[in-house]
């Protein structure tokens, strides 16, 4: 509740500092994001010379992988350094939201999952960060029409099983989850916690009738749900197999230890296979296995290092032609390309996958609705 | 006359009393003098919240000595000798008394013991029990070499072989070091993790078991002895990991090109120093690698509670010293002292979170202040008892380079590498451990020859002599 007066106050504030700029003319912000120049097509060569009279790019991720790319970065443009800060997607937000309604510009880039509806109404919507995509890249993505976040790589939130025991999976509809025989053998993040769990627990309300039609497939009838939506029914069903985590490592872990038989978790984590982890994806599940997910990188309005920001999210991109080393640590098992010149990460393309893809709109709708739901869910766990 | 005379007295009388702390209008609070080893992480003792906090809940003034003196052991003799004007001394970080240390002084009668104990104790700064070390080796350099997390001692070997040679920090030189440790404390010293997967190793306990049985003398231990030496003579474990300090194992590890493959600790955060995400990203836990006959034990550290304060028995302000650690004790006082302000630096938790231990939550961290420069608490210096449950029930602030939550997983991942700590240990015979302790390093080493059946009928020997 407290937060909650907090954050009014400070957006209050925020509206009144605006205002007030306002009626003396041209607000400051209107004369960052004209001086951002952000339509304007500047060479590498022109970024990098005004970004070595800027400051530390400060830059707020949710993936470990931006450390790969901060390095290549500093190796290619000797003299610029890239300070990194590791967060979890809702911390994210709410340090960013802090930051500027404070006043203050933190940071300058922001790498954060895009699929809760949470990012997008909170950071994106509220111009609290903008999309960066210089015009040489913007032509060579795959659907540029809907990538008004600065989606830069796809991912899903999916179910993975433990290879060790199993030799195949040994489920063929999502239903079977909720068999005894699994109590806390499926591993999962907290919904609430997870932007990507969110987006996949969540985002089932927007696809029931799959969902309904996939119980009807198992069982030959609809399911009895007592009044709940179906979503709801699923999950309340399946969680009480199920140990909550706080991150997909700890899911990775406990699928590696044998601790666990099945597992949701970020796609990307196909990668660590690798390192001995006995895992595999499930790709093939009636009526999905996961939803599809995204990442975006933005400049946090006010950024004060805005060449340096810009110079980095192109590096990201891996660059006009698609061969720079920035996106290099995000293209492994696990991730698919949003560009038509750099092939996936992942054997298997996206379309042979059953997955959705959330429709936020709904996630922001319902949001009341699942995070009470959640709590009561982990509650009930407790 | 007489009247002027009994006038002046009485008004000398009432200015003295005055004066005199505790007593008469406005009375000054008692002053106790307190000493703290000194810490960066403390910028300004006057403004620091528990302090004041402190200050608050005893009414008394608290007066911070802060002793630069490095070595605890010194400064108790050189404060037991002076008669310099301390109450209290306050223990914590690396300033701990050696073993046995604190006793002797009690015997003697310089240490004032309430209810005749040691009572004010630490227990709730250090990682919770379990594990002892826990291996940490380089994920980026395994990805680089293609190579998987070690399960086996061989295929640990086999990395460490990939690490000396395969250039996996892909500088062109060969600047690797496969296991770095140091001997100044047994979780840092890779060769008491590495025994575990050959037999029960307890060093804690003069290597015993439970039920008596002389572990250092047993050939499953011989056998470790044998396999940490054979990664001595390759230069798998660095050739100077015995002369290595503490704060030159940290340097290696925390140099910005990757050279250490793999090293071990009881807490990441005690090597990977804080505010170093990139560092902390390279590496990831082993659990118990398993030996060539199946052992592989988790080593666990000494339960028993730091001893976090003493009251001198020359200071004449018992009483009050007594009231300030007890406070100190209290549940209140020790959640300042673990997780900083209330309400700023953390809450509790209403119990639907999930902790770093996959358990309900029961406290929430806004500001992560452990080891690092802050104001709020003593940053682990001093008594305190945390309940269990907030030990446990830490969420996760959200941060991966979070060294509380990298700990938390790499514990879950050994739990099931406890068995056999069953039971009552046998007390820690300090010459024995002094002694074994000595003779494993030579054994590695290869300054004793582990092969000789003769050298090691000596040793065996040395050690059944010095238990009779």
């Amino acid at each position: 509740m407290k937060k909650q007066i907090a954050k009014t106050i400070s957006v209050m504030l925020a509206v009144i500092m605006v205002f007030t700029q306002a009626a003396c003319g041209r607000t400051a912000e209107d004369a960052w994001l004209e001086n951002a120049c952000l339509d304007k097509d500047e060479t590498t060569e022109e970024l990098y010379e005004k970004a070595l009279r800027e400051n530390i790019l400060v830059v707020y991720t949710v993936s470990t992988r931006a450390t790969k790319t901060k390095e290549a970065f500093e190796e290619t443009y000797p003299g610029l350094c890239v300070e990194i800060r590791d967060l979890r997607s809702p911390d994210l937000v709410e340090e960013v939201e802090k930051n500027y309604y404070s006043g203050h510009s933190d940071c300058d880039v922001i790498i954060c999952n895009d699929n809760s509806g949470e990012f997008k109404s909170r950071i994106a919507d509220t111009g609290i960060a903008v999309p960066y995509l210089p015009s040489d890249i913007a032509a060579r993505l795959k659907d540029p029409e809907s990538n008004t976040m600065g989606s830069f790589t796809y991912e899903a939130e999916m179910l993975f099983y433990d290879s060790a025991k199993y030799d195949e999976c040994p489920i063929t509809n999502i239903w079977e989850l909720a068999d005894e025989k699994y109590r806390d053998r499926i591993y999962m993040p907290n919904p609430l916690h997870s932007f990507s769990t969110y987006a996949f627990c969540g985002g089932m309300l927007g696809v029931e009738d799959r969902l309904a039609s996939a119980y009807k497939n198992l069982y030959g009838s609809e399911p009895d749900t007592g009044g709940m939506s179906v979503s709801d029914y699923f999950w309340k069903s399946v969680s009480e197999n199920v140990v909550f985590t706080n991150s997909s490592d700890e899911v990775l872990e406990a699928l590696g230890s044998g601790s666990a038989d099945f597992g949701f978790m970020v796609s990307s984590k196909l990668r660590l296979i690798g390192l001995g982890y006995d895992i595999a994806p499930i790709y093939r599940l009636d009526p999905f296995s996961g939803c599809r997910t995204s990442y975006s990188a933005m400049i946090a309005r006010n950024s004060e290092n805005i060449n340096s920001a810009k110079l980095f999210i192109r590096f990201l991109y891996g660059e006009s032609d698609g061969k720079g080393e920035g996106y290099k640590p995000f293209s492994t098992a696990g991730t698919w390309s949003v560009r038509t010149d750099i092939p996936d990460g992942n054997d298997v393309p996206l379309d042979e996958i059953d997955l959705f893809v959330p429709d936020l709109d709904v996630l922001t709708e319902n949001r009341e609705h699942l995070e009470n739901y959640w709590m009561c869910v982990l509650e009930s766990k407790a | 006359m007489n009247r002027k005379i009994c006038k002046l007295l009485t008004i000398v009388l009432v200015i003295s009393l005055l004066y005199i702390p505790g007593c008469g209008f406005g009375s000054q609070p008692e002053i106790l003098y307190v000493a703290i080893p000194y810490s960066d992480n403390i910028p300004d003792i006057d403004t620091n919240y528990y302090i004041n906090y402190l200050e608050e809940k005893t009414g008394l003034d608290i007066v911070v000595s802060f002793v630069k003196m490095e070595s605890c052991d010194e400064y108790l003799d050189v404060l037991f000798a002076s008669g310099a004007e301390i109450d209290v001394v306050l223990f914590g970080g690396s300033f701990v008394p050696g073993d046995g240390v604190l006793e002797e002084y009690a015997s003697r009668g310089d240490i004032y013991l309430p209810d005749g104990e040691f009572k004010y104790v630490s227990e709730g700064w250090d990682t919770p029990a379990g594990a002892g070390t826990v291996l940490w080796i380089n994920r980026e350099w395994l990805e680089n070499l293609g190579m998987a997390i070690p399960e086996t001692t061989d295929e640990f070997e086999a990395v460490m072989e990939a690490f000396k040679t395969g250039d996996p920090n892909g500088n062109g030189i060969h600047d690797e070091i496969p296991l770095a440790g140091s001997p100044d404390e047994y979780d840092l010293n890779p060769a008491e993790f590495l025994m575990g997967s050959f037999v029960l190793n307890d060093p804690y306990h003069s290597r015993m078991t439970a039920d008596g049985k002389r572990v250092w003398a047993d050939p499953s231990y011989r056998a470790g002895l044998e396999y940490c030496r054979g990664l001595y003579e390759k230069g798998l474990m660095d050739k100077g990991i015995f002369d290595c300090s503490y704060a030159q194992l940290c340097e290696m590890v925390n140099s910005p090109v990757a050279i250490v493959g793999a090293f071990t600790s009881s807490s990441i955060g005690d090597v990977i120093y804080r505010g170093n995400p990139e560092v902390m990203a390279r590496y990831v836990h082993v659990p118990p690698l398993t030996g060539p006959g199946g052992a592989s034990y988790a080593m666990i550290p000494e339960n028993k509670p730091k001893i976090g304060a003493i009251i001198l028995s020359r200071s004449e302000k018992k009483e009050a010293a007594k009231l300030l650690l007890d406070t100190m004790m209290s549940e209140e006082a020790s959640l300042i002292a673990r997780f900083g302000e209330p309400g700023v630096d953390w809450e509790y938790s209403d119990g639907k979170d999930i902790s770093i231990y996959m358990t309900p939550s029961t406290v929430i961290t806004r500001n992560y202040i452990r080891d690092v420069i802050q104001n709020k608490n003593l940053n682990g210096i001093g008594p305190m008892a945390v309940p269990e449950k907030y030990i446990y029930g830490v969420t996760w602030n959200g941060l991966n380079s979070d060294a509380e939550y990298v700990d938390a997983r790499a514990q879950t991942a050994y739990m099931d590498c406890f068995a056999g700590h069953n039971g009552e240990f046998p007390a820690r015979n300090a010459e024995l451990s002094d002694y074994l302790d000595r003779y494993m390093i030579a054994f590695v080493t290869g300054e004793e020859d582990i092969q000789s059946d003769g050298v090691w009928g000596e040793y065996v020997s040395g050690a059944e002599e010095i238990l009779h």
